[in-house]
């Protein structure tokens, strides 16, 4: 039979304190424990820090994670079409500006403004807002 | 609701249901934090980017297994990275503990939070999941993706370290 270590029987001590199965049978322990006098204050020791700890438990604090977690998971992922659209409307906007002996007067020189406005309605964000949710690196 | 219907809905697309699962598990979740990071702030950051990890890949939950130990992964890997290259604290600024038993001597709790404070992030995770949440060895096994014989070990030398720095907790503990 394989001799205990005092680690083993310590270790198989406390797993039998936690409500676990121990590695070994309790004669083999039992046997170790009454020749170890060194193993058996131990385990007094251990067997106190259990009762320490487990008369303690977690602080609880009020936690409210959702509406940070909702922001974040609520905003829809923009695909490329809506940005290559005005693009695009750009594009034809520049060309049209450049045809020659053509005006078009003051509203369609605000076109670009216009279309650059329902960008920013598009993707819901407000230009002019200060972002307060900067966060300095520690 | 339990977990699994609120999951396949989540993976069918409906948002507004992943909300019970963080009120179901978001308590949870920041006292396993805050025992890895000791920072309050800090563990609520954790957990907020790790049900948002969570929400990403709930696709590819599968809704036999326990959601939370399937999270607890996910939280664990937010903290390590939160923690990596930052040097340990040198104080406790803040409460992790309260005594269940009454005429536990305030000092007593001081102790322990500094105990535990001074173990790796590995053993002040298992003491804690052992004691405050009530693993058992096979749940720890999962939930920390070792093997048993792993927790056994890590377990008690945690319990070793613990046990010299709370000599004196200790000894007035076995005198009552």
């Amino acid at each position: 039979m394989k001799e205990l270590s005092c680690e083993d029987v310590l270790m198989a001590q406390m797993a039998a304190a936690d409500g676990e199965e121990p590695a070994f049978s309790k004669e083999q322990l039992a046997a170790h424990l009454t020749g170890c006098a060194n193993c058996e204050n131990e385990l007094k020791l251990l067997l106190a820090l259990d009762r320490v700890l487990v008369s303690h438990t977690v602080a609880e604090q009020h936690v409210d994670l959702w509406p940070g977690i909702e922001n974040k998971i609520a905003k829809p992922v923009l695909g490329w079409r809506p940005f290559a659209l005005i693009g695009l409307l750009l594009i034809i906007y520049k060309l049209l500006e450049m045809l020659p002996a053509r005006d078009l007067g003051l509203a369609f020189k605000l076109v670009p403004l216009v279309i650059v406005t329902l960008l920013f309605v598009f993707i819901k964000e407000n230009p002019f807002r200060i972002n307060t949710e900067l966060v300095m690196e520690r | 609701m339990d977990d699994a219907d609120a999951i396949k809905r989540c993976q069918q697309g409906d948002r507004e249901v992943f909300r019970h699962l963080v009120e179901r598990y978001q308590k949870r979740a920041v006292a396993h934090a805050f025992a890895i990071l000791f920072n309050r702030d800090d563990a609520e950051d954790a957990v907020q980017e790790a049900f948002i990890d969570a929400f990403k890949a709930i696709a590819t939950f599968d809704t036999s297994r326990a959601f939370y130990s399937w999270f607890y992964v996910l939280l664990r890997n937010r903290c390590y990275k939160m923690t990596a290259g930052r040097r340990p604290t040198e104080s406790l600024d803040e409460t992790l503990l309260v005594s269940s038993q009454q005429g536990m001597a305030d000092d007593t709790r001081l102790a322990i939070e500094k105990a535990l404070h001074s173990l790796t992030r590995e053993e002040r995770e298992i003491v804690c999941l052992k004691y405050f949440s009530g693993l058992s060895y096979d749940d720890l096994a999962t939930h920390l993706q070792i093997p048993r014989g792993t927790v056994m070990s890590r377990l008690f030398n945690a319990r070793q370290r613990l046990k010299t720095k709370l000599a004196g907790v200790l000894i007035r503990e076995q005198e009552v």
